[in-house]
């Protein structure tokens, strides 16, 4: 029989309930590598592997397993094997990327923890890391507080802080743009802290803020904000959104022709935002924190060429780099220290400098000391419809600039760090 | 101001449609077949991603006429095959089912396609505004509307004026004696479902053109089109097509206001009328 009784019949309160069965979602796990004996190392990873910033994430996770090889091939991390235990920290939701932490730090036991794409997750698992003293590196998460008010000692950051990345940026953008700003911005703590940071270099070079607004994360629909970006006859509108938010944004102002009108631009952008734009829409200066096509670092060609052989042919991102300096800065740490005791690697790391094989830039990259934040190159430029002898070389550096000459100091960080005794 | 909010009140309307084109078909399916169809989302996933790989050999044209169907058609064979198997029992078990699938289409658009953004292309003369004053009306923005505007009046026509619409509205009432008096209802469930799902893969390929093609590019459509559905009452199309209109317009209101608040708005509303008149504006008292 097809028909159903009224009995089953579903009613409000039914579908109130499958909202909440949403929840759930937060809690599926995709997969676990868990290592069976105690003679491997293990580096747990709590990151983005679904949602808005799932292509990070994967990116990440690809330079990940290719630093992994590399260790592996040459004798492991104290001769012992190494292993990744990887998890999705979700896009967005805190709780869940704490809760995946837990477990790989209880139940997995990992020597390492790697994450998060997301500021917030990634402050959120500092957190849960300092108060098991495990050795954290993240990998992707701007927020100037991760380094910063919240510092702890334990834990690494290998991409920019967002002050850093708007003071490289600043200069650029009054010269090239004009000084009225309208800002686009998240609304988490990225986002607030990258405006934060833009706000202040600006007005420094006597920009001003003409107008803002917060976006909620995971916005695809821009118009309603683009229609008041307009109304305010900016310089330059600021799109301070990451992933495929920025997609939608950018995607969307361009068909409203606001290209034609502003000076479209930002702080951070990424390869991956620009891959998922139509051409036209390729536009506006930015900062890259890491690019591809440097022809004249050594070692970046032999890098660029092992990624293409592992992604289908797609060359590395700022993201798969990010993922790859992770993983070696915690080989090299315990290395550093011949132990894979937390503090003494911690310890060990402080004013580190990347072996140029691993920093892949001109200048170099060190993590600085009382603070943990690698200092590296940022790359300045502007971004293009079509690569010229690459289809995936969307971006031309215009000035790569010191991260040394546009960091705030230690002091400025607020950052303390409360060393176990 | 006055200009802000004209704008936003427009732009809302257009934002609007599209929630209750997606919002229509979700409504078609929960009204016959009591499934709360939470894998809608995955299916306009597919629709888009499906224009995509086919616009290549068939265009932009091609690509929106034929991807519709073809999801439709996945429709109706995931309806024929693990839908219709949980019919009659506990709605829990067809929410559990839809959600699984939700996942697996996330998780199979992401496998076959990459998590990386796809930049679908619309031909260049939809891409620009129609006047610079008016620059929130693209010519892409207009062909969606014109299309939303064909579709619900088509679906409409079919529903009142077609032996399947009446027997789709006259199983919404009453299912058990529609089957009694010779209509095979399986058949039925499986075509209304395929409409539905049609109008998912429409949803897709049209959110295609303006956002990033994306795995996830359902997840954000689908919860204001549930809403919807809610505001509007659960039976009554109208009430669903107003439904998506007036979240559509309010958020655009808000986001002059409070920006912050322009997710939240929406439930606020259904909050409101959950309380005030739970079975929706339009809804049949009894039925939710």
């Amino acid at each position: 029989m097809t028909n159903n009784g009224s009995s089953s019949k579903f009613d409000r309160r039914t579908l109130i309930k499958a909202g909440a069965v949403i929840g759930a979602a937060q809690l599926v796990s995709p997969f676990v590598r868990t290592a069976r004996a105690a003679d491997v190392v293990k580096i747990g990873v709590d990151n983005p592997l679904t949602g808005t910033y799932a292509a990070l994430g994967k990116n990440e996770a690809l330079g990940m397993a290719m630093a992994v090889d590399e260790i592996n091939a040459k004798g492991g991390i104290l001769g012992k094997k190494v292993e990744l235990a990887i998890e999705d920290s979700t896009s967005g939701d805190a709780g869940t990327a704490v809760q995946k932490a837990r477990k790989l730090i209880d139940r997995d036991q990992v020597n390492f923890i790697i994450g998060n794409i997301n500021s917030a997750l990634a402050q959120a698992i500092a957190n849960v890391a300092n108060e098991k003293s495990v050795f954290h590196v993240v990998p992707g998460g701007h927020t100037d507080s991760v380094t910063g008010q919240n510092c702890h000692w334990n834990t690494f950051r290998v991409c920019n802080t967002t002050q850093t990345e708007a003071s490289a940026v600043a200069t650029s953008l009054i010269k090239n743009a004009g000084k009225k700003w309208y800002y686009l911005t998240p609304d988490y703590a990225f986002g607030h802290s990258l405006q934060a940071g833009l706000e202040a270099a600006a007005a420094k070079l006597g920009g001003v803020k003409v107008g803002g607004d917060l976006t909620p994360l995971g916005t695809t629909d821009f118009s309603s904000y683009l229609i008041k970006a307009q109304a305010a006859n900016p310089d330059v509108i600021i799109f301070l959104q990451a992933g495929d938010d920025a997609v939608n944004a950018l995607k969307q102002a361009v068909q409203f022709g606001l290209d034609k009108k502003f000076h479209l631009a930002g702080a951070q952008q990424e390869l991956e935002v620009l891959l998922g734009l139509p051409p036209e829409a390729r536009i506006g200066t930015w900062v890259f924190e890491w690019y591809w096509n440097q022809p004249n670092v050594p070692g970046v060609k032999e890098f660029v060429a092992e990624v293409r052989k592992r992604s289908g042919g797609h060359v590395p991102t700022a993201r798969t780099w990010f993922g790859y300096a992770s993983i070696h800065t915690c080989a090299l740490a315990a290395a550093q220290a011949n132990s894979l005791d937390a503090v003494k690697m911690a310890r060990a790391m402080q004013g580190f400098k990347l072996p140029p094989e691993i920093a892949l830039m001109p200048d170099g990259a060190y993590y600085r000391a009382g603070q943990n934040q690698l200092i590296p190159d940022l790359y300045v430029g502007h971004a293009q419809s079509t690569g010229k002898d690459d289809p995936e070389d969307l971006f031309v550096v215009e000035t790569v600039v010191k991260g040394a000459d546009v960091s705030p100091t230690l002091e400025e960080t607020m950052c303390k760090q409360d060393w176990p005794a | 101001m006055t200009q802000l909010i004209l704008f936003n009140v427009m732009n809302g309307l257009i934002i609007g449609a599209f929630y209750a084109l997606m919002a229509i078909g979700l409504s078609l399916i929960m009204s016959l077949s009591d499934v709360i169809n939470f894998a809608h989302g995955g299916f306009l996933a597919v629709g888009a991603y499906l224009a995509y790989s086919l616009a290549p050999y068939i265009g932009f044209w091609g690509g929106l006429l034929v991807a519709p169907v073809l999801t439709a058609i996945l429709g109706l064979i995931v309806e024929k095959f693990l839908i219709s198997r949980v019919y009659g029992r506990d709605p829990l078990y067809s929410l559990l089912l839809t959600f699984g699938l939700a996942f697996i289409f996330e998780d199979g658009t992401r496998y076959i396609w990459g998590a990386q953004s796809l930049p679908y292309q619309v031909p260049g003369w939809l891409m620009s505004p129609l006047s610079s004053s008016f620059f929130f009306l693209t010519g892409y923005r207009m062909l969606m509307i014109v299309l939303i505007v064909a579709v619900v009046a088509g679906l409409f026509v079919i529903m009142t004026r077609t032996r399947l619409g009446l027997r789709i509205r006259a199983g919404t009432l009453d299912l058990e004696t529609v089957s009694i008096l010779g209509v095979n209802v399986r058949i039925l469930r499986n075509l209304n479902f395929g409409i539905g799902i049609y109008l998912a893969g429409l949803a897709g390929v049209l959110a295609a053109g303006q956002l990033g093609l994306q795995p996830t590019i359902g997840d954000s459509l689908i919860m204001p089109s549930f809403i919807a559905i809610i505001i509007g009452g659960l039976g009554s199309l109208t009430g669903t097509l107003l439904g998506g209109l007036l979240i559509g317009v309010a958020q655009g209101i808000t986001t002059v206001f409070f920006p912050s608040a322009s997710e939240a708005v929406m439930y606020v509303m259904m909050a409101l009328v959950l309380l005030v008149r739970p079975q929706g504006l339009l809804g049949e008292e009894g039925r939710f």
